[in-house]
């Protein structure tokens, strides 16, 4: 049977990667929360090299990686929605993401896609959302922008 | 930004590994730019149960905070703003042709006929005013109303004089309104008549509490009542005029009416009818509420004023004049014996018929809106006081807005005036009314006047026909001022004794913010690189314990010269604390001060004296910290117990020169 309606969820995590598609995922989750009564994790994940510790102080001094969750933060408050921000460190951001979501018990995981493409014209998705679409156990929703004017 | 603590966390698979890191600033603040933090809800959140408690009844009355960001969604759409900013006025047209027919009633039958007449010049003056404040909402945007306009056009006198008489009216309009609308209520029920006054603060609590809500809310609570108020009586003007015109059902004053008046009668003479003029305009009251308030609207905000106002003031002249037309010719006017009738309640029962549902519902919505009226002065008289405050003619707290984005101070210090007014006159209106409505004809006159310089200066296309609309405005309103103050003298010349004591005030006000701003100024090309005057530090002490010697590690870094001083009145105990402390604090020198008579702050300021007298003549005075060791408290209650010595010192060292005071408190959990 077709489910028409929109699905719901209980808890969901939110991906943020700084770039022009988090503030769209958020909103779009915050409405989704609202009318679920669902909860929210914003996750921000600050990729380290491996010349690094894992555990270096990098985030915590990083005004942009406290922008991106506040940005989030700042949305959800206008929508009337509680958000959980969390700031993460990790060589590699997909197995972050999915991790996070197993602990806390997330029923879905949604992420951006920017609309992108590599010289030569092929269209890129990078290797954070295939990771999670492979190994996520939740509900994955991947938002893609709209195709700029003039990009396709 | 500051780093927070990261903690190490293991994936499902061996090489996954993550960090997560606390955002300590998360819970309070919220990044907005480089070296930028917003405070979030949660930093005004009490800590205290008793703090916890008082905020959930503040929540509960006023309704949750709202940010500053949320300004834009709390002005006034068109049809709010006619709600809010025209009880007032719209108001006025359910009492308005009672007072002109009050007055020609004097003049017998014939010139009750008249009242059409002079019902139609008082439009003419409204429209002329609501032209007028129409020109000022475009001019000066910023609100003020005649305010600004006279600041702009005449200088601080005028505007002070215009903004006391504003100040004045808005305070009576509560005043004057509530108690009448109590009347009405004690004349339906007369058993509430003792309890009058109670009932009459109560309703200002009421609007108080509405308007403390916040603008939109209490646009959304008082717009009902206004818009029946006009639908029902725009049906009666219209089923009244149709029975007069096309089913004749008119009829004309009988002779003798005029034997009611109780006074002599009169002969229908100039005089008469320019004191009708004047009873009949106080109809023109709260025309210029929305002047005052054109920030409150949505935007374009001049535009939407301008045609809010444009709207009220044809509203308020159809209505005016409507009723008008059928009291005289339904021959009614108001009947005080046996018992009182209003001229509008004989309206609407000669049209819905006595008894019937329409004429109750109809009397009822008349009832509201006058009880309502005084909510326009909730919202002109608050940002009136913003705006002077702003300017620095009143205290600077009626400037800032409270949690709901209202002018909370303002609506509070409106509603505590208004009130003591109504306990003070014992609720009773006929006190309270030869003071009202002078002020604001002194402000018509005021800013009409201004702008008669406005367009002088600017000289804009068609100047010429708007200064002679603004001139006409001026001589009549002015005309008025004068009658209506005649007329209600000896009462009335107390409004001219208050509108200077007002003026002196803010002047006095903005004279001592001035003075301050003035000692206070620092060159702005001036770089301040660091103290250049020298400090030491007095620590009165009580003995050697927790709290001192946390004083004393805290006075170390702040000055070479620290020493403690101890008062007492026994010597040898004196000596005992001063064994002790060369022991265990013996780089601190300790001033022992005998004091035989047992004074324990006295000895400490001549002490500190004594210390300055000392100062080599010549070098500039150092800055004397004096550092008071201060125990905390666990409980409210044991607050009494502890440091009643230090807060007496405190305030003997309050404004003292060059004196420093620094509490330092000891927690027992430290």
């Amino acid at each position: 049977m077709l489910e028409t309606q929109t699905p719901s969820f209980r808890r969901a995590v939110v991906a943020l990667n700084g770039g022009r598609s988090d503030a769209r995922i958020t909103r779009i989750a915050c409405e989704l929360a609202r009318a679920n009564r669902a909860e929210l994790v914003a996750v921000h994940v600050v990729e380290v090299s491996w010349s690094q510790p894992l555990d270096a102080d990098i985030a915590g001094h990083s005004d942009e990686a406290q922008r991106v969750l506040d940005s989030a933060e700042e949305i959800a408050e206008e929508s009337k929605v509680i958000i959980e921000p969390v700031l993460l460190q990790a060589r590699d951001a997909g197995p972050a993401l999915v991790d996070e979501a197993l602990e806390r018990d997330a029923d879905l995981l949604i992420l951006g896609l920017p609309y992108r493409k590599k010289f030569g014209g092929e269209f890129v998705i990078g290797r954070t959302i295939p990771y999670v679409l492979k190994n996520a156990p939740c509900a994955v929703w991947v938002v893609r922008e709209p195709i700029p004017e003039g990009a396709s | 930004m500051t780093g927070g603590g990261r903690r190490p966390l293991q994936g499902r698979k061996l090489g996954d590994k993550r960090v997560r890191v606390e955002r300590p600033h998360a819970a309070y603040f919220r990044w907005s730019g480089e070296g930028r933090l917003t405070a979030k809800a949660t930093v005004g959140k009490p800590t205290t149960a008793t703090g916890r408690v008082l905020a959930r009844v503040k929540t509960a009355l006023i309704g949750t905070a709202l940010s500053t960001d949320a300004e834009m969604g709390e002005r006034l759409s068109k049809r709010k703003a006619l709600a809010i900013f025209s009880s007032d006025a719209i108001s006025s047209s359910a009492y308005a042709t009672e007072e002109i027919l009050r007055v020609l009633i004097l003049g017998g039958a014939a010139a009750l006929v008249l009242g059409l007449q002079v019902s139609i010049l008082i439009a003419v003056l409204l429209i002329t005013v609501a032209i007028s404040y129409r020109q000022i909402c475009i001019a000066y945007p910023t609100g003020g109303g005649s305010y600004s306009v006279s600041q702009r056009n005449f200088g601080r006198g005028a505007s002070l004089i215009a903004a006391s008489a504003l100040l004045i009216d808005y305070v009576l309009t509560v005043a004057v309104s509530t108690s009448s609308a109590v009347e009405q209520i004690t004349s339906a029920a007369p058993m509430l008549y003792d309890v009058r006054v109670e009932i009459g603060v109560a309703a200002i609590a009421l609007i108080t509490v509405a308007n403390l809500r916040g603008i939109r809310e209490a646009g959304n609570i008082f717009a009902v009542p206004t818009y029946l108020f006009i639908v029902s009586a725009l049906l009666m003007i219209g089923v009244g005029v149709v029975r007069i015109v096309f089913l004749g059902e008119g009829q004309s004053y009988p002779a003798q009416i005029g034997e009611q008046a109780g006074e002599t009668l009169q002969n229908v003479g100039l005089l008469l009818l320019v004191r009708a003029f004047a009873a009949g305009a106080v109809a023109l009251t709260g025309t210029e509420a929305i002047a005052t308030g054109v920030p409150a609207f949505k935007r374009p905000e001049a535009k939407n004023a301008a045609t809010t106002l444009a709207v009220m003031a044809a509203l308020l002249g159809v209505l005016f004049i409507g009723i008008t037309f059928l009291a005289v010719n339904f021959g009614i006017t108001h009947i005080d014996l046996p018992e009182k009738q209003t001229v509008i309640s004989q309206v609407a029962r000669r049209v819905y018929g006595d008894g019937s549902i329409p004429f109750f519902l109809f009397q009822a919505f008349t009832a509201t809106l006058l009880f309502l009226a005084a909510n326009t002065s909730f919202n002109a008289f608050p940002r009136l006081l913003a705006i002077l405050a702003h300017d620095g003619f009143m205290p600077r707290q009626f400037a800032l807005r409270g949690d709901r984005l209202a002018f909370s101070y303002g609506i509070v210090a409106l509603a505590a005036v208004a009130a003591s007014l109504i306990v003070a006159f014992g609720g009773e209106t006929h006190l309270l009314i030869p003071l009202y409505a002078v002020g604001v004809f002194i402000d018509f006159t005021i800013s009409q006047s201004g702008m008669i310089r406005h367009w002088r200066r600017e000289r804009p296309a068609g100047w010429r026909r708007r200064l002679a609309i603004n001139a006409f405005g001026a001589i009549l309103t002015g005309i008025v001022a004068v009658v209506v103050t005649a007329a209600k003298a000896p009462a009335s010349l107390l409004v001219l004794i208050l509108i200077p004591l007002l003026v002196l005030l803010m002047s006095s006000i903005r004279r001592q913010y001035d003075g301050q701003a003035e000692e206070l100024k620092v060159r702005d090309d001036m770089v301040f690189t660091g103290p250049h005057r020298e400090q030491r530090v007095v620590i009165p002490v009580n003995g050697i314990n927790r709290a001192v010697i946390q004083a004393v590690n805290f006075a170390r870094p702040l000055a070479k010269d620290v020493r403690a001083v101890y008062v007492t009145e026994d010597p040898e105990d004196g000596d005992r604390l001063r064994e002790r402390w060369e022991r265990q604090l013996p780089d601190i020198s300790l001033v022992i001060v005998e004091s035989p008579y047992r004074a324990v702050i006295s000895p400490v300021i001549a002490y500190l004296d004594v210390l300055d007298q000392a100062w080599p003549e010549g070098r500039e005075a150092p800055i004397t910290i004096v550092v008071l060791p201060e125990y905390v408290a666990r409980h409210w209650w044991d607050r009494v117990l502890y440091n009643q010595t230090a807060k007496r010192l405190q305030a003997a060292l309050v404004g003292r020169e060059h004196t420093v005071i620094a509490d330092v408190p000891y927690r027992r959990d430290h």
